[in-house]
């Protein structure tokens, strides 16, 4: 291989590091609405501040900011380290990097203000909508381009997790955010009624699918192999589940929709698909975790891999808890709940957090040409993290289960036993539990950024540069 | 010899999981001396707390289950119980070929029930059902069951302590998969009518 070639790993540093920006700016706004469920009146009585406002800004700003970022940065530094070549536009990699910050920016302002599009997971308004399709394309050329003048024939599977995401998420953000403009600030969906909830929950759970799995598992298939040196565990399952679980979470979206006004048999056919996922998400699974057995010494001493193995254990369980809650009978209990949170915390804490993480304790030291700063520290953070996320998702599992109890115990002259406000009421220690698990790993990602500061400020140079182009 | 290395396992883990290695168990034994009588503690309080004193939910009169709809809750819980510890032990025995020796089913039984000991003890606590203290100290119990259970794994089943840390992370999450699966199939069973019914 030519050692000429020259990476572009500026956009990833920016793209890295923001990262951690963002994720504790975004997991500091879910602490404080954790925070607000439990106490009410921290919302001061100002509109702003209020849970209906600051909850969609929670959501952006950790899944397309915190979790926007790292795909944003892994994707481009391994699809240039596994073609051997550098990006394919400089200037458009440099537009992503600035538009797609512009977005978040246009995010945190517009969704504290009240405008929204009240599409979950969508909700910013057309203009911002139209900026995403344009940095999105721009992303695609980016990455697409790299692949096709790639100087070694073989396209790594982690590049087909990304490909797939990118592709995925621009459909689905094209057509989900179809609308009629009717002010700067207002818009109307092109869909009414029953189909507009279809093609909500068709992107809302692709967004899971695609956004938030396909892209990481592009993360997994790089980071796992490089940091625990091994190959992957079977390259041929890895291709496999690939394409079973492009075919089969496309499918699952129905599933958010059970016994609404969506015809039953589209719920069934969301149902069957969601369990049918099981085994490609399994698949993903175990091809992680038997590629980090055998890196066995490394694992005592290396925070990067404990981060990596925790992630992917998580994943297994949160794509298992998955199935069973879109099973019909489970949902009619399950939906609406805490049960949901928790579930979506024990993939967004756990799998998606732990990954990203892991990823910018690689990434981060090796971009600046530094050694980690303190594997203490990085430790630390991946105890209280750990902790934190079992708080959580058991707070969520109790008070989930509570409120579908007491929602359906009825008296026997079929009235129901309690108010929705007695419910509220019940879960008050449940969400003090949920807030304090949630601030443990905020604090985690503080530990995590002085960390990495100090790394990047250090005057010391890495032994090795690391930083230096290998083959994949 | 019925609950053996019982105290030990609690006070001194180290020295009690050296001993659960180097004893000649048989399932049954495990099944009879250990898992029925630690088992029967979670339903039986289950049972009791739920029936005679209910729980009070803010500030309402207390809330109890009808005995008729306790009892089969109460058994299928046991039941539960014990197919969990059955499952959890194929799970380690089959990944234990992964991270070193293939070992004998009534070891793997025996990690994983004297791991998950703290828990059943705690089950106690259902006597009197306050949702949250139960939730803390749940959680107290779930944090020592964890420890026994990475402090064991390399002893019981014989392998370096770093290899073992990523064995205990894998049994802990076949146990949190086998945990969501029951949640479900309760809420299966519950809607085939062995479910809750309510009385003040």
């Amino acid at each position: 291989m030519n050692e000429t070639v020259r990476y572009n790993d500026k956009v990833v540093r920016q793209f890295a590091i923001m990262t951690v920006v963002w994720g504790i700016v975004g997991m500091l706004v879910g602490v404080v609405i954790a925070a607000q469920l439990a106490w009410p009146a921290l919302n001061f009585d100002i509109a702003w501040l209020t849970f209906g406002r600051l909850r969609p800004l929670h959501t952006n700003a950790v899944i397309f900011a915190f979790g926007g970022c790292a795909l944003f940065a892994t994707s481009y530094y391994v699809v240039q380290r596994t073609c051997g070549v550098r990006l394919y536009s400089d200037f458009l990699a440099s537009l992503t990097f600035w538009g797609w910050q512009t977005v978040i920016v246009l995010a945190a302002v517009s969704l504290p203000l009240g405008i929204t599009t009240s599409k979950e997971y969508a909700e910013l308004e057309w203009p911002i909508d139209i900026l995403i399709t344009v940095v999105w394309v721009a992303y695609a050329v980016v990455f697409f381009g790299t692949i096709m003048k790639r100087r070694i024939p073989h396209v790594y599977v982690a590049n087909w997790f990304f490909a797939g995401f990118i592709l995925a998420v621009a459909v689905l953000h094209v057509v989900n955010s179809a609308a009629m403009p009717v002010t700067l600030f207002k818009s109307y969906s092109a869909y009414a009624g029953v189909q507009d909830a279809m093609v909500q929950w068709w992107y809302g759970h692709n967004a899971v699918g695609f956004f938030l799995t396909a892209g990481f598992l592009g993360i997994m298939y790089y980071f796992i192999p490089k940091q625990a040196n091994r190959p992957v565990y079977s390259y041929r399952l890895s291709v496999v589940h690939f394409w079973a679980l492009v075919f089969t979470y496309i499918w699952a979206g129905p599933h958010h929709l059970h016994y609404t006004a969506l015809p039953d048999w589209v719920q069934s056919l969301g149902m069957v698909f969601s369990l049918i996922l099981l085994a490609p998400s399994w698949g993903g699974m175990v091809n992680g975790i038997m590629t980090l057995s055998g890196a066995w010494e490394k694992l005592r001493s290396d925070p990067v891999l404990k981060f990596l193995v925790v992630s992917v254990s998580f994943y297994g369980m949160s794509t298992f808890e998955g199935p069973m809650m879109s099973i019909k009978t489970v949902n009619a209990l399950s939906h609406y709940t805490d049960w949901t949170i928790g579930h979506v915390h024990s993939g967004a804490l756990g799998w998606v957090g732990f990954i990203s993480i892991g990823a910018m304790y690689y990434l981060i030291p090796r971009l600046h040409g530094r050694e980690l700063y303190s594997i203490r520290l990085a430790d630390a953070h991946f105890v209280i993290a750990t902790i934190g996320i079992v708080l959580y998702i058991t707070a969520m599992w109790v008070s989930g289960i509570m409120q579908g109890l007491m929602w359906r115990a009825i008296n026997p002259d079929g009235t129901l036993t309690y108010s929705f406000i007695e419910s509220v009421q019940a879960m008050h220690p449940f969400y003090i539990i949920r807030f304090l698990g949630g601030l443990l790993y905020l604090v985690g990602m503080l530990l995590m950024a002085y960390n990495l500061a100090r790394t990047i400020y250090s005057p010391v140079p890495a032994a090795q540069p690391s930083a230096a182009p290998t083959g994949g | 010899m019925v609950l053996r290395h019982f105290l030990k396992i609690l006070l001194r883990p180290g020295e009690a999981w050296q001993a659960i290695r180097s004893e000649s168990w048989t399932i049954g034994g495990v099944y009879l001396g250990t898992i029925v009588p630690l088992a029967a503690i979670p339903p039986l309080a289950g049972y009791y707390g739920t029936t005679h004193h209910g729980w009070q939910i803010a500030g309402n009169a207390p809330v109890r289950l009808t005995p008729d709809s306790a009892l089969p809750i109460s058994i299928a819980y046991f039941i539960a119980i014990l197919v969990a510890f059955y499952v959890i032990a194929l799970l380690i025995q089959w990944m234990s070929s992964t991270y070193g020796e293939r070992q004998p089913l009534v070891r793997c039984l025996a990690l994983a029930v004297y791991s998950a000991i703290p828990l059943l003890l705690i089950g106690i606590v259902q006597v009197y059902p306050v949702l949250w203290v139960n939730l803390i100290a749940g959680l107290v119990a779930m944090t020592y069951a964890v420890y026994l259970l990475y402090r064991g794994v390399p002893i019981v089943m014989d392998i370096p302590d770093h290899r073992g840390f990523l064995f205990a992370s894998a049994v802990l999450a076949v146990s949190l998969v086998s945990l969501v699966a029951t949640l479900a199939a309760s809420v299966i069973l519950w809607d085939y009518g062995i479910g809750p019914v309510f009385t003040h």
